[in-house]
């Protein structure tokens, strides 16, 4: 009865294909199609309706019916959908076909670490650019079972551009999917099981158009048994087709008080030929099959066919993609048909999972397999499964669904593998000290486990525990795991070296970003190389920019002009993949504001730390907050909001006490932090806080500096001039230049204090000269030393340019426009020119700067002519302005 | 081997299982009945009656079944023969 008939292909699964001949079994539904057309023209429309009511096919047909002007952006939920991730991707993915604006780049990859909202503003913004009218077609809302992913849903319906709309399916209101307001502006239309249901007379259509003949009495009869209810008329029908007496089938029907659908999926089972029974039974299983998959489980050849033909007669079966290969059951009848495998054949169902299992392993669809692992009751197996692809399902973005697939696991079957995958659910969350404990259960497993297991699970603990130590800050415990990670990849197959290079992108991630925490920079920069070229092989993008991310943090050390550029190659790199605001990049989007803090350009500084703000919206982890807040903090201070500052710094050494182990920029958090409370009115607090500190910290340059801090807010000069002597003299230890910069500048704020105009001015121009090579403006900033710099006279500096850019930094204007692009670049100048080239803000003649510079003044004029010509200027004023431009002036970008 | 982890305790939650009978319209076949194995069922007019000694979860799975499977759900009744309030968690022997 299921005759074969030439396929219909639906617009509805993305390809546009005019559909010439009616379904059989499909009526047109006018009433329903124009209710739909109507509602689907406002802004939102939910079809709310319990299972079987006809909303698929409602919406397909509606689909069809649609224009070529009229884009349509489809998607259908997965089944028990608990990845935001992957629902999110899915939209972006719809929107992205339906709006053509699918790029070179292919769909946007997974990452470990997803931002939903971000997610939800970028389908937005495509929406927003979409011409003409776009509808978003969410099936089986329902399925959607993570919350997150429903709050970002609510914001993108309560947020649509005015040409795109939305319909909606779900078996059930989803009270989480919060659309109040849509409701109260009138903008929210609602389709409802009673408007779905037949009515006797399109009963009548669908008989008539499934070429059965049945009386008018017979008609009602089956409308009122069924109620109308559509998956009850479409299975009479199926049945009813091939019946030899339709009115006694109705009849018999009638007379039955048993359900109506578990009536009729038995007469219509029973009316199968064994072949097309089998099938059913056996596949229905699988959440989707296809030929080669159900050939496997009925141990028959010919069941692509079978499916193409059931799906032809609208029997339940509907394919998902626009070459007929993938197929679903109708989620009712496949729930139907479980029940009667399982009573049918209850022996046979762990095998068939079990099969099922293996075709996905082999297929590489780990969710797939693991799943039906676990139907089939092989817990040990699914544990193995898990654990090996840990690493790989939480780079695919699965996360959610793979702590699912664990919380699965009956009580009493939990197996010692599966805290490896808590714990990488753990970290994944920042959920640091539960990580610890699930990985000390992992690791404890590991000398018990089989010979065979033993080197893998010893790698995947390693990872991890490099993955934690480096979240908190703890190199010792990284550095032991670096020897048996160093080893190479190797494995008996493909699958075993590829999940081994994810594993070793990884850990090498892990391992150089830990260096770079505590500043063993050259090997931190050797090994994210290496991670990030290995990253780049192996195609994992998200491994690759978080490798380059960490690189930009780790060539902090380096001249700004070239962690700048580092910083800037991963972010683009990060924005080509749609993750400029991920948690992946964060370390180089603080590590690029950190510099301009340093450099003085405050306002830029400030728009990256919002974006890190924002990147950082969902990773909880101690590590790059601190350095968020810290960077924010010393921000705060350059631009003199000690309040704000204090709040920063207490926000970052609080972080810094959750850290394992001392940390690189400890004291740097903690002295400027002191500063803070001292400069914020709270030099009392600030004492008793550097009481508690113990002998080794409290003698660091930096803690040193927030003591003269605290003895300057207490008029006590004196005693600030003896708090940095040991800073001045080299003997106390310091993390960077910038801490002798500081105080410098603190003992020339002294001794102004103290009257000794000379001795201030001498220790203006050493801060001074220290700074120039980077042109550093923050230790200037940070200690208030405008006036100062201000009472410093121009004649008595080798840094008059430097100065002047500070003054005018600290006055609150912007430092001079690094644009390079809109004038011609300038040849390059000499270091004898350079060397005139900064005398010339100054007010000095030029046989002045002859004297300063020790030559004579023809050299110097040959200089000058030299300059103007190659900054192409033709006095003196516009040779400064034009050297500002091109940051000339200062000596530490020219090298 | 399982780490006990603190958790999230809302005051909501109702440890005792307790007896519930949910009436569904129609008689549940074989098949259907199969779906609901720790509930006792007895056809009662056109319905069936499904009983059984169920705890909160146990109970949203069975209503979670019910509407997976398309059923029409008339009533759910918790019956509470031999207890004082729930709150008291003091049983009496009958």
């Amino acid at each position: 009865m299921l005759g074969g008939r030439a396929s219909v292909r639906s617009r509805y699964q993305g390809r546009p294909v005019t559909v010439a001949q009616t379904t059989p079994g499909l009526i047109n539904r006018g009433d329903l199609l124009a209710a739909l057309d109507r509602a689907a023209a406002g802004k939102v429309t939910i079809i709310s309706a319990p299972a079987g009511s006809g909303k698929t096919s409602l919406l397909r047909a509606w689909a069809d019916r649609q224009g070529e002007q009229h884009r349509l952006a489809v998607v259908q939920v997965q089944r028990d959908q608990q990845d935001a991730q992957q629902f999110c991707l899915a939209l972006l993915g719809a929107v992205r076909r339906a709006t053509g604006a699918f790029s070179g780049a292919g769909p946007q990859p997974a990452t470990p670490e997803f931002n939903a909202q971000a997610m939800a503003d970028k389908v937005l913004a495509e929406l927003a650019e979409a011409r003409g009218d776009i509808t978003l077609v969410i099936d089986d809302l329902h399925e959607l079972t993570s919350p997150e992913a429903l709050g970002q849903l609510t914001r993108l319906l309560t947020n649509l551009p005015p040409h795109a709309h939305a319909v909606l399916t779900s078996r059930r209101d989803v009270p989480r999917l919060r659309l109040h307001r849509l409701r109260l502006a009138g903008e929210l239309t609602e389709i409802r099981a009673a408007d779905l249901r037949f009515s006797e007379r399109e009963t009548r259509e669908l008989l008539e158009a499934s070429g059965i003949a049945l009386s008018a009495a017979g008609a009602a009869l089956l409308h009122q048994r069924t109620e109308g209810w559509a998956a009850g008329l479409r299975l009479a029908a199926i049945s009813l087709a091939s019946h030899p007496d339709p009115e006694r089938f109705v009849a018999e029907f009638s007379g039955s008080d048993r359900t109506v659908a578990e009536y009729l999926v038995d007469e219509m089972l029973d009316r199968q030929p064994a072949e097309i029974q089998d099938l059913l039974l056996r596949t229905c299983l699988l959440d989707r099959v296809n030929g080669e998959l159900a050939d496997l489980l009925t141990g028959r050849p010919g069941s692509e066919r079978i499916l193409l033909e059931l799906e032809d007669a609208n029997a339940f079966v509907l394919s998902l993609d626009p070459e007929r290969t993938w197929f679903r059951y109708h989620h009712l009848f496949a729930d139907l048909l479980r029940l009667e495998l399982r009573r049918r054949m209850p022996e046979e169902t762990p095998a068939l999972h079990r099969r099922a299992a293996g075709w996905f392993t082999r297929h590489g669809q780990v969710v797939d397999a693991i799943r039906h692992t676990e139907a089939a009751g092989d817990w040990p197996a699914a544990a193995r499964l898990l654990a090996d692809h840990t690493f790989s399902l939480t780079l695919d973005g699965q996360a959610q669904t793979m702590q699912a697939l664990v919380r699965a696991f009956p009580p009493g079957v939990d197996h010692p593998e599966l805290a490896l995958v808590r714990t990488a659910g753990d970290l994944v969350q920042g959920r640091l000290d539960e990580a610890a404990a699930h990985l000390a259960v992992a690791e404890a497993h590991v000398e018990a486990a089989p010979p065979d297991r033993q080197r893998r699970l010893r790698v995947a603990v390693a990872a991890l525990k490099l993955s934690l130590a480096r979240r908190r800050g703890h190199l010792a415990g990284v550095l032991e795991q670096v020897r048996f990670l160093d080893s190479p990849v190797t494995g008996p197959s493909d699958e075993d070296i590829a999940l081994g290079s994810d594993l070793r992108a990884v850990a090498l991630m892990n391992l150089g970003a830990a260096e770079a925490w505590s500043l063993g920079l050259r090997d931190a920069e050797r090994h994210l190389q290496e991670g990030a070229d290995l990253a780049r092989e192996i195609g994992r993008p998200y491994l690759e920019v978080g490798c380059l991310a960490q690189l930009g943090f780790a060539s902090k050390i380096d001249p700004f002009a070239i962690t700048q550029r580092r910083c800037r190659e991963a972010i683009a790199l990060a924005e080509r993949y749609g993750w400029g605001t991920e948690p992946v990049i964060a370390p180089a989007l603080v590590t690029l504001a950190g510099t301009m803090v340093w450099t003085g350009e405050f306002d830029e500084a400030e728009r990256w730390l919002q974006r890190t703000a924002q990147a950082l919206q969902t990773d909880t982890g101690p590590d790059i907050r601190l350095l968020m807040h810290h960077t924010t903090g010393i921000l705060r201070a350059c631009r003199g909001r000690h309040d704000e500052a204090l709040e920063e710094f207490s926000a970052a050494d609080s972080l810094r006490s959750q850290l394992e182990g001392s940390h690189a920029i400890a004291n740097q958090v903690t002295g400027w932090l002191l500063a803070s409370q001292a400069r914020a009115g709270l030099p009392g607090e600030a004492l008793a806080a550097l009481a508690a500190l113990d002998d080794e910290r409290a003698g660091s340059g930096e803690i040193r500096n927030a003591r003269a801090v605290i003895c300057l807010e207490e008029r006590d000069p004196a005693g600030a001039l003896g708090a940095v002597r040991e800073v001045l003299d080299g003997t106390a230890p310091v993390i960077g230049y910038v801490t002798l910069v500081e105080a410098h500048l603190l003992a020339g704020l002294a001794h102004r204090e103290l009257g000794d105009q000379h001795a201030a001015n001498q220790a203006a121009e050493r801060a001074l000269g220290l700074a120039e090579q980077d042109r550093l403006v923050l230790p200037f900033a940070i200690t208030g030393s405008r006036e100062l710099l201000k009472t410093l006279p121009r004649h008595e500096t080798a840094h008059a340019a430097l100065l002047a850019d500070l003054l005018d930094v600290l006055h609150g204007s912007s430092p001079p426009v690094k644009d390079r692009s809109s004038s011609p670049p300038a040849e390059e100048l000499s270091p004898g020119e350079l060397r005139v080239l900064r005398f010339l803000p100054t007010n000095l003649s030029r046989p002045e700067i002859a004297g300063e510079l020790s030559v004579s003044v023809n050299t110097v004029n040959t200089h000058v002519r030299s300059i103007y010509a190659k900054l192409q200027v033709r006095d003196r004023s516009s040779a400064v302005q034009r050297a500002r431009e091109l940051r000339l002036l200062s000596a530490g970008l020219t090298r | 081997m399982r780490v006990h982890l603190p958790a999230v305790n809302h005051g909501l939650m109702d440890p005792a299982p307790a007896q519930y009978t949910i009436r569904i319209r129609g008689h549940l076949g074989a098949t259907l009945l199969s779906a609901f194995p720790a509930l006792a069922s007895r056809e009662h007019g056109a319905c069936t009656v499904l009983t059984g000694l169920l705890d909160r979860s146990a109970l949203y799975g069975v209503l979670a079944e019910i509407e997976a499977l398309g059923l029409d759900l008339l009533e759910v009744h918790q019956v509470r023969p031999d207890r004082e309030s729930p709150e008291s968690g003091d049983r009496r022997s009958p």
